[in-house]
């Protein structure tokens, strides 16, 4: 009976097979050439693990719902939207890393085999059924970042690692804290089985329960950088590379709402004990990042803090918890990676060429760049939610859920919100098109560079006028996800 | 198909500029004018095949959009729509023409201008709600660039003002048309004309209260007019003259298309207050525009008096002042886009507007002063041109209803009559300054801009039911919804 279980088992599992094999493949690949051949073998091996990889998930699409590995993860349409977008943020992201000068020739190996490794990370995060399975992807993705921040070796660099590295672990540690209180209480490790033994659960130990949610919402909030546990972002994005920073921004809070998504599930109506604190945390967590947005002159620190915003407005949905709220999660995660990375992939290529991260180095870029320009502008202005980009078909499906919802304050803090970020979304556009270049020359953006910005832009303005499908995807999904 | 078309010329002449070369100038102008001159052809033809005894749109096309949200592409005309769509139409091509003096950049100039007419026409034809928003907000983006880039003075300071007060406005109405989704779950204003009234007399009060702030902010409504004059007076020429000709009309439309029919409850209860208010817009613009001493500052704050008549016509709820408004949304469009283009014609020769460096131009240039006269009389409300007829039918019509604010007002017009003078005298009268011996008069494109301007004004003046025929049926049906009993 184990065997077949466990064959079973690996064959969901392909996708996050390939991409582990993907990773040693890159990492090995590397030091069997010198120069530039190296990054190109790793880079090789990197996508053809990528494309094995959604090969595979398109094909254990169709197999059964339920739990694999004896209960340690699950397997639904939940996981599996979450597993399409890691495998999209660590495509695109490749795309970035092989072709920004930040990332030293002679690491391209390693970097790309460590994504691989987050991109694994990210996927089993989403699928977790388990308290240790989620545990373990969470490190999974930790430790591949915070090699990921450290490989440049410079002091910024290091600073920002050392950072994130002690940052990450107290809120791994406080977690473990939380899991282990549960686990004492229930002696269940499976979120199913807490499920159960949490209703059996008498009203002596209430307190406890709620000071070991409390603990593990406060780890999972570092994750996906909410209020009060964002202080890391704007440093650890500003010393990584640029490339790096995007992922940062897209991948580990996807996959860090759905583990909330499970936990909020599994642990039901205790959770709901977490609804007002939740709350108030979703509008201090938008309305800091966006204020503290507006007064930032390093481009990737300004993305760090519209990360933060961004994130707050993602809550809404976490806070109502109802199906449209899910939807409107699952709409705004798939806007914000094609945005957020398209934009993300546009400061790549002016940093390579420019070695400058403040705004100045976007000064006429209009002249030197029009279409990097142009792309740009429409990612930012999705990003502020102007129509008829995808960015704003998302938001108007969060603050609808809120209204929907009765929490209209929600609703509006979230419109205030939105009118506050125009201001810094709209300064860097004003450095594009309103001021003279500050140097002469044509900029010409690495191809791998293009691809990245022409498949988000595709998808920011091809998704934002025709979302018929993907909408009607993103409803079911939600339908078929249980609250 | 027809009213698609007005969208798609626009949009075909985006695709065409895009394959342009950057250096072919004249080509990508000359694409651009035939893009804005089709457009008008085909709206000037669907004036043809409307018929003005019907209140119901007609012309309607109905596609599903997003089907699970239930947003269709719906489009339509009647006697409230209409008229815009000839305004905007006219003066995108006549502002297209003025356009042919932008110094530089001029792909981006045309693709962004023809942008930003597909968005003006589609809102004024969109009867869905999401796709009213959508072409609202579209507006917004061009015009940041038109003023940030090709402005002058503080531009890039009022780009960005006129970006966030109009789109903090637009916020507060997405947050009115979500709440209205969550009740009705549907966008469609003709399904939502006929349920709104049946909503709970309060949230319509509410309701009608967010649109309120997305409308009154592009009208603009005082104290939200502060962006106006920033923003008109850092445009360059024909960007003015399309945001006072009929980006002000988006916020008057909204009132007529969506906030009355709808909210029939709500715009009751605010009526008194829109007078009032109509009453500030007219009193207060005509006092600050007369202490300007630039000219296009001037012209601006004008604007905002003017469209005081609007609102005061509006809050009547009367055939006759309800009829005033829409004719002087109309009537303000040609009459201050021709004051716009007339400062321009001026501050592209002289590259000054203050009103002190000027005086006795009428004899240097006598054409000009022609045509300043008669814009200018028109506008100060002058019995035989346009803005006299729109003005006088929404004061009597408001009379009956809102007394003092309707008595009030009628200070407003003698002060823009005292502006309005005064600016004759100052630019065209007195001792000629040397600076303007060699000051040529106007050209051939520039006459063929203000002449049809011109002749509409005549022609309106002498014989308004050539407008109000059209508006008149929807309008009465409009002012029967609202008061029907409930």
């Amino acid at each position: 009976m184990v065997v077949p279980a466990l064959l079973e088992s690996l064959r969901v599992w392909l996708p996050e097979l390939v991409l582990s094999l993907g990773a040693m493949a890159a990492m090995l690949a590397a030091p069997t050439a010198v120069g530039a051949a190296a990054g190109r073998r790793a880079a090789l091996a990197t996508w053809a693990a990528l494309l094995l990889a959604a090969d595979a998930l398109w094909q254990v699409q169709g197999l059964p719902s339920g739990a694999y590995f004896s209960g340690l993860i699950t397997v639904d349409a939940l996981g599996h939207l979450f597993r399409w977008l890691a495998l999209g943020v660590i495509a695109l992201v490749v795309l970035m890393v092989v072709s920004s000068s930040d990332v030293s020739r002679g690491w391209v190996g390693e970097y790309l085999g460590l994504l691989l490794c987050v991109g694994v990370g990210l996927m089993a995060m989403a699928q977790a059924n388990h308290l240790l399975m989620a545990y373990l992807s969470i490190e999974l993705v930790s430790l591949s970042s915070y090699a990921l921040v450290a490989l440049v070796r410079d002091a910024r660099s290091s600073e920002a690692a050392l950072k994130y590295l002690l940052f990450g672990a107290l809120a791994s540690g406080v977690m473990l804290f939380g899991m282990s209180l549960l686990y004492g209480m229930t002696g269940e490790l499976s979120l199913p089985g807490l499920q159960g033994a949490l209703r059996t659960l008498d009203a002596s130990s209430a307190g406890a329960l709620a000071l070991a949610l409390t603990l593990i919402l406060a780890g999972l909030a570092f994750k996906i950088s909410m209020v009060p546990f964002h202080m890391w972002t704007p440093d650890v994005y500003e010393g990584a590379p640029v490339p790096v920073a995007a992922m940062l921004s897209v991948g580990p809070k996807a996959a860090g709402l759905a583990l909330l998504l499970r936990f909020a599930q599994a642990l039901s109506p205790a959770w709901e004990a977490l609804g007002p604190m939740l709350a108030v945390l979703t509008v201090l967590t938008m309305t800091l990042g966006n204020v503290v947005a507006v007064v930032q002159q390093n481009v990737k620190r300004l993305l760090a803090y519209s990360t933060i915003g961004q994130v707050g407005y993602l809550l809404i949905g976490l806070s109502v918890r109802t199906t449209v709220g899910l939807e409107a999660i699952f709409v705004y995660l798939v806007a914000y990676l094609f945005m957020n990375l398209g934009a993300f992939a546009c400061v790549t290529a002016v940093c390579n060429e420019s070695r400058d991260e403040s705004l100045d180095a976007f000064r006429g870029l209009s002249r030197r760049a029009p279409a990097l320009a142009a792309l740009l502008t429409v990612f930012l202005l999705s990003l502020a939610g102007i129509p008829p980009l995808l960015g704003f078909l998302g938001k108007f499906l969060l603050f609808g859920s809120a209204i929907e919802a009765s929490r209209v304050w929600l609703a509006v803090a979230g419109v205030v919100n939105s009118a506050i970020a125009l201001y810094y979304y709209v300064n860097i556009i004003r450095q594009m098109y309103l001021l003279a270049p500050e140097r002469a020359g044509v900029l010409q953006a690495a191809w791998p560079l293009r691809l990245a910005v022409g498949v988000c832009g595709l998808a920011t303005v091809g998704l934002g006028l025709f979302p018929g499908s993907l909408l009607e995807w993103l409803r079911a999904v939600a339908a078929a996800t249980r609250l | 198909m027809v009213l698609s078309s007005l969208l798609l010329v626009p949009l075909l002449g985006i695709l065409a500029i895009l394959a342009a070369p950057r250096h072919a100038e004249r080509l990508i102008q000359r694409l651009a004018t035939l893009a804005t001159a089709l457009t008008l052809g085909l709206s000037l033809g669907l004036l043809a095949k409307f018929d003005p005894q019907l209140a119901s749109l007609q012309f309607v096309e109905r596609l599903s959009w997003i089907p699970p949200l239930g947003v269709f592409y719906h489009l339509g005309v009647d006697g409230l729509s209409l008229p815009m769509v000839v305004l905007t139409t006219l003066l995108s091509f006549l502002a297209c023409l003025a356009s042919w003096g932008i110094p530089e950049r001029k792909k981006e100039y045309f693709i962004l201008y023809l942008l930003l007419e597909l968005g003006m026409v589609g809102t004024f034809l969109a009867l869905d709600l999401f796709l009213f928003y959508v072409f609202w907000e579209v507006v917004l983006v061009p015009m940041y660039f038109l003023i940030g880039i090709w402005g002058g003075g503080r531009r890039e300071y009022s780009a960005f003002k006129f970006f966030v007060y109009t789109l903090a406005g637009s916020l507060a109405m997405l947050l009115g048309i979500l709440a209205l989704y969550v009740q009705t779950h549907t966008f469609d204003m003709i399904q939502l004309a006929a349920a709104g009234p049946a909503l709970d007399p309060g949230l319509q009060k509410l309701l009608f209260f967010a649109f309120f702030l997305g409308f009154a902010i592009k009208v603009p409504v005082f104290p939200f007019h502060t962006w106006l004059p920033d923003a008109h007076v850092d445009a360059p020429t024909p960007i003015s003259v399309l945001l006072a000709g009929v980006l002000l009309k988006m916020g008057g439309y909204g009132f007529f298309r969506i906030s009355y029919p709808l909210f029939p409850e709500g715009a009751q209860w605010f009526a008194g207050c829109l007078a009032t208010l109509g009453m500030i817009n007219i009193v207060y613009g005509a006092f600050v525009a007369m202490a300007q001493t630039d000219f296009k500052k001037l012209v601006a704050y004008s604007s905002v008096s003017h469209m005081g008549f609007v609102l005061l016509g509006l809050a009547s709820l009367t055939p006759e002042g309800m009829n005033g408004a829409m004719l002087q949304m109309f009537n303000h469009g040609i009459i201050t886009g021709g004051m716009f283009l007339l400062v321009g014609v001026l501050y592209d020769r002289a590259h000054t507007r203050e009103l002190s460096a000027f005086g006795g131009l009428g004899a240097r240039v006598p054409v000009y002063a022609g045509l300043l006269t008669f814009f200018s009389l028109a506008s100060l409300g002058l019995p035989g041109l346009s803005g006299f007829v729109s003005e006088f039918l929404s004061l009597i019509g408001t009379f009956g209803v809102w007394r003092w604010q309707t008595v009030v007002s009628v200070l407003g017009i003698v002060v823009s009559a005292a502006y309005m003078l005064t600016v004759l005298q100052r630019v065209l009268l007195g001792p000629l300054n040397d600076k303007w011996t060699q000051l040529s008069d106007a050209n051939l494109r520039e006459l063929v801009t203000l002449v049809p301007l011109l002749l509409i004004i005549l022609g309106v003046g002498l014989w308004p039911l050539s407008v109000l025929q059209w508006q008149d049926p929807s309008l009465r049906a409009l002012i029967q919804h609202v008061l029907a009993p409930r």
